[in-house]
């Protein structure tokens, strides 16, 4: 038998903590999101019938013909796009688990860095399509990298701190 | 109105200059955040010395934040499928992608928000040590930027409803997916130099 003044309490600490009032209407928006993804229904702005919604719509379609922008521009395929996603998720749990092991530790900062730079390099080259795209924005985006880490060591080398 | 293909464009560079500004401010936000890691870097050390407070390893889950910087990576390759999708003129691929983006970016932030919380209640506020402030400060600042991010990703979902984002402007998908793969890229950073590497 479920004591309602215990629900009641519980929900009343549930509130309290900001925390879930927030985390889990977005984490409900999420499931919806997901189940949008997996239905097979089309969602699209509803116009009131009529000629005029017809004319909307016949270019809606028109304006959404299938194109090649993607193979114009040497961009990867989605199956590609893809496997570089579980590349990625499988290095982030290489690095959690290198957390962990004890044997690793005087090697764990190396071990991390190396991990956290591949990351970086796979997003920044395949999601971010630096490596097909002009290298003007190669050289922009690697100058402000660049810049930032000679910020990191002239700060923490200057003010007598360190990573390790 | 609708704006041409990149790859049509006539400009003076020979490339799309929305797209070489929004390089430009990748590049500047590089150093921005790189000032932030860098200050949160140097204070935590000077707060585990002075002993006020709680430190970073008395408050971390990794295991949380694990997942957390998973939903973030995921997002990235939900945004560049929606560019792909509209790129190929997948109207219903493009909508399903951007949302998704849009829906694990409010998942990482609820995420956060959950963090955020638990840590004050564990006695960490923005004032309490220099490890507080600048944790605080660096990531919230993070926050804002998925926050504005996932505005956007909003905004560019309705305008596909409303038929006024179509492949013909689909810069405007890859200036956003730019955006939101430097905001996963600095994700990358400060999970390993914050969270995993610790003193």
């Amino acid at each position: 038998m479920v004591d309602l003044a215990l629900v009641v309490l519980s929900l009343t600490d549930w509130l309290e903590n900001p925390a879930y009032v927030l985390g889990v209407p977005l984490v409900v928006l999420g499931v919806i999101g997901l189940l949008f993804v997996l239905a097979p229904a089309e969602i699209t702005w509803s116009l009131p019938p009529g000629p005029a919604a017809d004319a909307a719509r016949a270019r809606m379609d028109a304006a959404w013909a299938p194109t090649d922008i993607a193979a114009h521009e040497g961009h990867p395929s989605p199956s590609q796009y893809i496997a570089i996603g579980l590349i990625l998720g499988v290095v982030t749990a290489a690095e959690v688990a290198v957390y962990y092991v004890d044997a690793l530790e005087g090697a764990l900062l190396g071990i991390l860095m190396v991990l956290s730079a591949m990351k970086f390099i796979l997003v920044a080259a395949w999601f971010m399509h630096l490596r097909f795209d002009n290298r003007l924005f190669s050289i922009l985006f690697t100058s402000g990298v660049v810049l930032a880490v000679l910020l990191f060591i002239v700060v923490l080398s200057t003010l007598g701190a360190s990573l390790a | 109105m609708q704006h041409a293909p990149a790859a049509e464009l006539q400009t003076t560079t020979g490339m799309d200059h929305r797209k070489l500004l929004m390089w430009l401010f990748l590049g500047s936000e590089c150093l921005f955040f790189g000032s932030l890691i860098a200050t949160y870097l140097l204070y935590r050390n000077k707060t585990e010395e002075i002993g006020i407070g709680p430190i970073p390893s008395d408050l971390y889950d990794i295991p949380f934040t694990s997942v957390s910087s998973f939903v973030l990576l995921m997002s990235s390759v939900t945004m560049v499928l929606a560019l792909a999708a509209i790129q190929r003129g997948d109207r219903r691929g493009t909508q399903a992608w951007l949302l998704a983006t849009a829906l694990l970016g409010m998942s990482f932030l609820a995420g956060q928000a959950f963090e955020f919380t638990e840590f004050y209640r564990q006695g960490l506020s923005l004032d309490t040590n220099l490890f507080g402030t600048t944790f605080y400060v660096l990531t919230g600042f993070h926050g804002a930027h998925v926050s504005i991010g996932v505005l956007i990703l909003l905004s560019l979902f309705v305008m596909t409803l409303r038929g006024r984002l179509t492949p013909a402007n689909s810069i405007n998908v890859e200036l956003i997916g730019l955006y939101w793969h430097f905001v996963d890229v600095v994700w990358i950073v400060i999970f390993t130099l914050i969270y995993l590497v610790q003193t």
